[in-house]
């Protein structure tokens, strides 16, 4: 009597090849994020040849407090990406956010705090909503959160028609203060790193990445897109609030209409960086890096004395070099894999 | 005779929706169907409408135009410095816009198809380019005012008829019978439908994309050209709105945004709608902001009626229905 017995898999001795076929895919793999690297590291060669003490610290202060309202937008824009989708109403939840601010801030810094709380709460909640629609409705990202941005904005100029509120002083102080010689900007930036160096090996944070690579892999082991849906666009709201809140210490008033200039550099940002559109490749260091080149381009300009609107110019163009950069990445990787 | 219903149901509703609203509108205000102000509301909904033709091309193709607004724009500010508010050099000024407008759409068409650019990334580059460039070359100032011959065009009449909602019509024909009655229409459903499917099944798909994002850059750049007319000059920045409605048009007009589906006739609806809202906006003493939030309802609401969830939902209700009938019998 002969039963097979399903033998078990023997272990395959990795041959010589199979180590640099690694490294060659792992280089692959992070091209985008290594070029965004080397584009930054050259960025900041020029406009340190051409302005002193650009490496100083408080050039950093100056510099990351100018990028963090960007940053932060971009940092929720990274989870939605990362999960395959995209987000267009933070530019409505943005303005909404300062016009909030710039109406309900007053009085104790008590009820200031809970304000600030509630902000960023309501963030949440409508991002929420944003996954719900997308979820329960089989709605695209795109659609939905063109709409939500379009009634955002909307409701922000209905409370707000012109830019315009007082924001009280200890809040602004807030933004702008220092310890030991470090700005609070660069603190909320340490903040972000430890936040994503621990977002990314949660079990949510796996399973977005996984429901970016593959939806249906991912719900067949067992992932509730519901959920991923739910809360990806709720931290994506989430942080928008919190840009809005940092943006609002750093101009002090709020304004209806501001939002709308970071949708797209928020998605720039994220690219540029090395993360794909099509979902659950890249990682937030990558946007960091992306929002900074930005906010470098921005401080070329003004260094160089040319009209500022080469700024544009020069963004759209890196903004090409890296996603072509990071598309002729995905091809080769295609190609070393079949 | 249910199959065509099915099948053409989110442009019914989409025209079910725009003759509801033109009601409600004349009700709220005298005078709103009036033959002047029915005349105005067709002469900028045919702005939205040829921008959203070569918008409607690319997403039923499975792509998206966001550099409509300053193709427009460029060619806009290009047409009126060339011909400096005389009509002889409109006879190289014009067509230079156009093949201008058609190159930066084929630009587009061969960065996503031949490089892979995401088309967001690539149209959103390209715009952000074009911006910046013509503020560049401008210097930002106001430019030349728009000849006559333009301004007949945007604003002149042939009997009733405006002659810019003439030239809107002829567009429309043009763009119907090339989606549903050439090669490239059926292939670009097909690439929308599936892009490995149909580069598999032998669609030329590097040609479909490029020559469906040359026809968004020659319609956004023909609008332009005609909107100088309607506005008498060029000025920055008068592409920005036709961003989110020639999207919105598209989308109301039933189309998915990921391609596939949709029509032309549908997308002339959804400029209507677009139109007839921004309408309501005086007649009902409305904000700004509450026309944002009301076109973010409407796009909301068009979008879910044509979705699939909700037309599952409907099916099992009818379902329902239909079994308490057969067991009452």
């Amino acid at each position: 009597m002969t039963m097979t017995l399903p033998s078990a898999a023997k272990p395959v001795a990795k041959r010589d090849g199979d180590h640099a076929r690694d490294r060659s895919t792992w280089l692959i793999d992070r091209a985008p994020f290594l070029i965004a690297c080397g584009m930054l590291a050259v960025l900041i060669a020029i406009y340190g040849t051409l302005r002193e003490g650009v490496f100083s610290f408080e050039e950093l202060n100056l510099d990351t407090a100018a990028a963090m309202t960007l940053l932060l937008a971009a940092t929720g824009q990274t989870i939605v990406l990362l999960r395959g989708g995209i987000d267009l109403s933070i530019g409505g939840m943005i303005s909404l956010g300062t016009v909030l601010a710039a109406t309900q801030f007053g009085g104790s810094p008590l009820q200031v705090a809970f304000a600030a709380v509630m902000i960023a709460l309501l963030g949440f909640a409508i991002g929420v909503c944003n996954g719900l629609l997308i979820s329960v409705l089989r709605l695209q990202p795109f659609l939905v959160t063109l709409a939500t941005w379009s009634i955002l904005s909307g409701t922000a100029l209905m409370i707000l028609p012109t830019d315009g509120g007082q924001l009280p002083d200890f809040w602004m102080a807030f933004g702008n203060a220092s310890l030991l010689g470090v700005s609070s900007s660069v603190g909320l930036l340490v903040l972000l790193v430890l936040f994503w160096v621990w977002f990314r090996s949660t079990r949510l944070g796996i399973e977005i990445r996984a429901t970016g690579s593959n939806q249906r892999s991912a719900e067949l082991s067992g992932v509730s897109i519901l959920r991923i849906n739910l809360l990806a666009y709720g931290l994506s709201g989430l942080f928008a609030a919190l840009a809005a809140l940092y943006l609002t210490t750093q101009t002090g008033t709020g304004s209806p209409t501001i939002g709308k200039d970071y949708i797209l550099p928020s998605v720039a940002a994220a690219v540029i960086g090395g993360i794909s559109l099509f979902g659950g490749r890249g990682g937030m260091i990558g946007t960091i890096v992306g929002a900074f080149i930005l906010t470098i381009i921005g401080n070329l300009v003004f260094v160089l004395q040319v009209s500022s609107y080469w700024q544009p110019v020069v963004s759209g163009v890196i903004l090409l070099v890296a996603v072509l950069a990071s598309s002729l990445a995905e091809k080769s990787a295609r190609r070393s894999l079949s | 005779m249910n199959a065509l219903l099915a099948r053409h149901r989110a442009v019914l509703l989409a025209y079910l929706g725009m003759i509801v609203l033109l009601l409600l509108t004349s009700f709220v205000s005298q005078g709103f169907l009036s033959g002047s102000h029915l005349r105005t509301m067709a002469v900028l909904s045919a702005f939205i409408g040829i921008v959203a033709l070569g918008q409607t091309f690319v997403i039923i193709g499975g792509g998206i135009d966001l550099s409509v607004p300053w193709v427009l724009n460029c060619a806009a500010v290009l047409v009126t410095l060339m011909a400096n508010g005389a009509d002889g050099p409109l006879i190289y000024a014009i067509p230079i816009a156009l093949a201008g407008g058609a190159l930066v759409g084929a630009l587009n068409g061969f960065g996503i198809a031949l490089f892979g650019v995401p088309p967001i990334i690539m149209t959103l580059a390209v715009n952000v380019i074009l911006q910046g460039g013509i503020l560049i070359y401008t210097g930002g100032a106001p430019t030349a005012s728009a000849p006559p011959l333009i301004q007949f065009l945007a604003v002149g009449r042939i009997g009733p008829l405006p002659v810019v909602v003439l030239i809107w019509a002829a567009l429309a024909v043009a763009a119907t019978l090339l989606l549903s009655r050439t090669a490239f229409g059926r292939y670009l459903y097909a690439q929308g439908t599936s892009a490995t499917v149909a580069e598999f099944s032998g669609v030329p798909t590097l040609r479909i994309t490029v020559l469906a994002y040359t026809l968004s850059g020659f319609t956004a750049a023909a609008a332009g050209v005609l909107l100088t007319g309607y506005t008498a000059q060029a000025y920055l920045g008068m592409g920005d709105p036709y961003l989110f409605t020639s999207i919105a048009a598209v989308a109301i007009g039933g189309a998915s945004i990921l391609g596939g589906s949709g029509s032309y006739i549908g997308t002339i609806a959804g400029a209507l709608v677009l139109t007839i809202l921004t309408g309501l906006l005086p007649a009902l003493n409305l904000s700004n902001g509450a026309l944002l939030v009301v076109y973010g309802v409407v796009i909301l609401v068009t979008v879910s009626l044509a979705s699939d969830a909700v037309s599952d939902f409907f099916a099992v209700i009818a379902r329902s229905f239909g079994r308490r009938d057969n067991a009452q019998s």
